[in-house]
């Protein structure tokens, strides 16, 4: 028994029709792949841009503010974290690097972000190109930042409209940063104490001095929006964080403030999935009242060929498989469409976050298209069965 | 073919039921036995009941009563699938309207009854051309298109002659045909019957009558014989 000739020749009969449900399925099936592949991207993207980030200690206040600021450089007003606690966590021992991270500036609407050259190698590597900055007036930069190396700028206090200045320092490149895929890679990253200092602020060297970087004096030491602790072990870090969740500081690791918020991401995506699931639905009840207007104009057809000998086994594998392979082509047509407006929309926030994410097809979209197919070749049946109860020789007049 | 096929009706009932309910009789306990190697042309006016006759004896209609046999064996004794296969190996069928599938070709359409059984159609290609051949059909076409109607009906001939069967059941076959393309499709059919199979043709075509060997005139339910046309 071969059904497929007389399903290429429906097909053929039925070109438009067919191609308009495939495209309909496709659309269905493309939003609900497109949700579920974007969300997984910007899930995968945001932690992998929050990794080098171990432990964030800010004043107390919203975590997910500390952590949108420092690893997102998403700018807000945030409380300082006390000079004398910044002091001991620079003689923490149990770190094996603590980086004062200081923010608010901008050149060109690219955030100016103070933090140590240790950071800035724990966060990048090896720089791609150039020098780290050696003083107070030298910059780096990230490694898909505009500027280039011997770029001179003068930072403004603020971002976009609201900002004021620019400050009387001059900064220069000096090199640019390798990517790290997180927003760091548009920023202008300069010694910490260039921040401190042009904010009239005490640098942790004496005041006529221009020294950069550790060791620092305790007693000079200004308030900072958030500190970054690399503990020296799994140990250390949860030691660290209890340590620092007191009255006056909070500490977290930004996994576990990412974990909140994808579970409110995981509510949205829920609401999305159960709407695109409802999409298909109403899309394959759609096809389904316009395959059962088909069959019911075809009626003449499988009337002809049961009247050749086909047996009723046929006629139903005639129905079933066309309507099976149209929601197979269009889920896999689906699934190609999905990924390419997840890929698409993940450059696009890529470009506006500096949030490096890949969009990819994953179990989950495969299974949401394989559900559909097997929901598509239950409700085949439907037609499929309705076709045979149709009486042959009064079909056959046409 | 097997030689000697024969079918019959006996005693075949059908009706309707009209608009209003009330049921009328289409064909009265006729009883029909056409013979194998006679080119039978059963007449009548339309409504007369010829297409039903046509769907009865080709096993797509049950009967009121009575009952239609093959080979001695009555059809509604056997179950669906051995009808189906016996309406796809013992009967060809050919139609007023030809029901070839316009999407495919002259040679695919032949091979259509092919697809419903255990082997590949393309098994029966040679001989689908080799039919389209003798009947006259153009070879190498790919597709019906620019196909006359003579040459259509003569496609669905061939198609119905895929397995030789040894019975072949025309309804109206020139009732869409020019006259000369009707008066060749009918010279295939009473080829056919000179070949010994069972052939009966249901028209109102006078020129069917005049190449009839045997004849019958439906009507109020009966069918008569007519005078036989030929030796």
């Amino acid at each position: 028994m071969n059904p497929l000739p007389i399903v290429r020749a429906l097909f053929r009969r039925n070109r438009g029709t067919v191609l308009l449900f495939m495209g309909l399925i496709a659309l269905a099936v493309g939003l609900g792949v497109a949700i579920s592949a974007q969300e997984r991207a910007l899930r995968k993207g945001s932690a992998r841009a929050a990794d080098r980030f171990d432990l964030i200690v800010a004043a107390p206040g919203s975590q997910t503010d500390v952590l949108l600021n420092v690893v997102y450089l998403q700018p807000s007003a945030i409380e300082l974290v006390d000079p004398t606690i910044l002091a001991g966590l620079l003689a923490e021992p149990k770190a094996s690097l603590v980086a004062p991270v200081a923010f608010g500036d901008s050149v060109d609407g690219f955030s100016v972000v103070g933090t140590t050259a240790a950071f800035v190698e724990r966060l990048a590597g090896p720089l791609a190109e150039g020098r780290i900055f050696r003083n107070r007036s030298e910059v780096v930069i990230g490694a898909v930042s505009p500027f280039r190396i011997g770029d001179r700028m003068r930072p403004v206090h603020g971002h976009g409209a609201a900002a004021e200045g620019p400050h009387a320092a001059e900064l220069t490149v000096v090199g640019r940063m390798a990517r790290t895929g997180t927003p760091w890679d548009a920023a202008i990253v300069a010694p910490v104490e260039h921040n401190w200092a042009v904010h009239g602020l005490p640098t942790g060297h004496p005041p006529d001095s221009e020294a950069i970087g550790p060791p620092y004096d305790p007693s000079r030491l200004p308030g900072v929006p958030a500190v970054v602790v690399v503990p020296d072990s799994v140990p250390s870090a949860y030691g660290l964080r209890n340590a620092y969740r007191t009255a006056e500081t909070t500490a977290f690791f930004p996994a576990e403030v990412l974990v909140q918020l994808y579970a409110i991401l995981g509510d949205v995506r829920s609401v999305m999935d159960t709407l695109a699931i409802a999409t298909q639905v109403l899309v394959i009840a759609a096809i389904l009242a316009g395959l059962m207007a088909v069959t019911e104009i075809q009626r003449e057809r499988f009337a002809v060929l049961r009247a050749l000998g086909a047996p009723r086994s046929y006629i139903f594998a005639v129905v079933w498989v066309a309507v099976t392979a149209m929601v197979t082509a269009g889920a896999a047509a689906g699934l190609a469409v999905g990924w390419a407006a997840a890929a698409v929309l993940s450059r696009f926030i890529a470009r506006e976050t500096g949030i490096a994410m890949t969009a990819s097809i994953g179990s989950g979209e495969i299974g949401l298209a394989l559900l559909l197919v097997a929901v598509g070749g239950a409700v085949a049946m439907i037609p499929a069965t309705l076709v045979l109860r149709q009486p042959v020789a009064e079909s056959l007049r046409g | 073919m097997s030689e000697g096929a024969r079918l019959s009706a006996h005693g075949l009932s059908a009706s309707f039921r009209d608009e209003d309910g009330r049921r009328f009789e289409v064909l009265d306990a006729v009883d029909f036995a056409p013979a194998p190697g006679r080119f039978t042309v059963i007449t009548g006016a339309s409504g007369s009941g010829k297409s039903t006759l046509f769907n009865l004896l080709s096993g797509l209609l049950p009967p009121r009563a009575g009952e239609v046999r093959f080979d001695g064996r009555g059809i509604s004794a056997l179950g669906e699938g051995a009808r189906d296969r016996w309406r796809r190996v013992s009967l060809g069928l050919v139609f007023q309207n030809f029901h070839l599938l316009d999407e495919l070709g002259p040679v695919q359409n032949v091979t259509v009854p092919a697809l419903f059984g255990a082997f590949s159609d393309r098994r029966y290609r040679p001989r689908a051309e080799a039919l389209l051949d003798r009947l006259g059909v153009p070879g190498g076409r790919r597709t019906l298109h620019g196909m006359s109607r003579g040459e259509r009906q003569r496609v669905a001939v061939a198609r119905a002659l895929l397995f030789d069967p040894p019975v072949v059941l025309a309804d109206e076959p020139t009732a869409s045909l020019d006259a000369v393309s009707g008066a060749g499709v009918l010279a295939i059919l009473r080829d056919l019957a000179r070949e010994g199979r069972t052939v009966v043709v249901v028209s109102h075509d006078p020129s069917a009558l005049s190449m009839a060997d045997t004849a019958f005139r439906l009507g109020a339910g009966k069918l008569e014989p007519m005078a036989e046309t030929a030796p």
